[in-house]
């Protein structure tokens, strides 16, 4: 089966129904992208599938041939933090950091649509991200300013 | 508006009646030959048109239907292992006119191509989405649902023919009747309700009283 991750052709052998999660963990090595429910309820394995926010664990592996994968790791690397990512970073979101993978790749998807979000706008994106540790305000801080430098402001 | 479902019973995987890969499945040719033969209109008693719309009724207020016709942009969860109906959670809603979802978080960023075959896995469908909310009818009662939708202004501007129509060729109403594991598919059949929706139209579509 051939996908596009990250701007990459990859060749995989597997079944059409195994979850793009495992896809990406297993077959690919792309680790960044975390299990937590496998369900679609906490938010953790969201990848942007043609630019938009998906959970991967919910999401059939056939589902996503032809299309533009992007994972944590394509959003932006250590030597060049995606706008998101630099947030979090200044913003010291993280705890545990389980789930900012998740975060902040729904975070990314919203600003790519809304690069002004208010708090309800935001909570409305990002309550299908659980977080244990319960950073909350500080995704919803580093969202604004992100949003923020995403504006020039 | 909230209406109390008693705990549905625990249901095995879906029947297999619907065939995937756009191939018309068994249920789906006797649909549209329930359309192709819709009875005559004046042939059906009102007695026979009102059995047709209760059959209907227990259709379109099932959990399956229903759940997705709402209001407020909040679609509802109920199943054997919810307890009571209750609101979806993950916070969706908020514009009632985004029936697809809201900005960052759409239906689809759960809800796949098709089932997820796991036990409280999201239900799925290529479109997954509400009913507009002029098409609400979550709670509401079978004279009301009846006035509803033979009410052009509130159906979509459909004839009760194209009612039937829709029925017969929408894939997200099939899904009511193969909606995955732990869930309670619609009652009866997708042909027979088509068949009941052209039988109460033909009977001049009469509606209960009370």
């Amino acid at each position: 089966m051939k996908l596009t991750i990250n701007g990459t052709a990859r060749d995989v052998d597997v079944e059409p129904d195994t979850p793009l999660l495992w896809v990406l963990r297993d077959e690919l090595g792309l680790t960044g992208t975390k299990y937590g429910c496998g369900i679609a309820q906490c938010g953790a394995c969201t990848v942007h599938v043609d630019g938009e926010p998906r959970r991967s664990c919910s999401m059939p592996v056939s589902m996503a041939e032809g299309t533009d994968v992007t994972t944590i790791e394509g959003l932006g690397n250590p030597q060049a933090f995606h706008v998101v990512q630099q947030a979090w970073v200044d913003n010291q979101v993280a705890q545990c950091g389980y789930c900012q993978s998740g975060q902040i790749m729904s975070a990314a998807a919203l600003l790519d649509l809304n690069d002004n979000p208010t708090d309800e706008e935001i909570d409305r994106a990002m309550s299908g991200n659980l977080c244990r540790c319960g950073t909350y305000p500080r995704i919803r801080a580093a969202v604004k300013d992100a949003a923020s430098k995403l504006r020039g402001a | 508006m909230k209406h109390h479902f008693l705990s549905l019973v625990f249901i095995v995987f879906g029947s297999g009646a619907f065939a995937a890969d756009g191939e018309k499945s068994a249920e789906q040719i006797a649909a549209a030959e329930a359309l192709a033969n819709a009875p005559a209109e004046g042939s059906i008693s009102t007695e026979d048109g009102l059995a047709a719309w209760d059959k209907v009724f227990d259709v379109f207020s099932h959990p399956r239907c229903a759940n997705c016709h709402v209001d407020d942009g909040v679609p509802m969860w109920s199943g054997s292992h919810y307890g009571e109906t209750r609101p979806h959670g993950m916070y969706v809603g908020g514009d009632p006119d985004l029936t697809m979802g809201q900005i960052g978080q759409q239906c689809n960023t759960c809800h796949m191509d098709g089932n997820s075959p796991v036990l409280h896995g999201p239900p799925g469908n290529a479109i997954w989405q509400l009913a507009p909310a002029e098409f609400a009818w979550f709670g509401v009662s079978s004279r009301d649902v009846c006035e509803q939708v033979k009410d052009p202004s509130r159906n979509g501007d459909r004839t009760l023919f194209e009612i039937a129509e829709h029925i017969e060729h929408d894939a997200l109403v099939h899904w009511g009747w193969t909606p995955g594991p732990g869930r309670e598919p619609a009652p009866g059949s997708l042909s027979q309700t088509v068949r009941d929706v052209l039988i109460w139209g033909a009977a001049g579509a009469p509606c209960p009283t009370e």
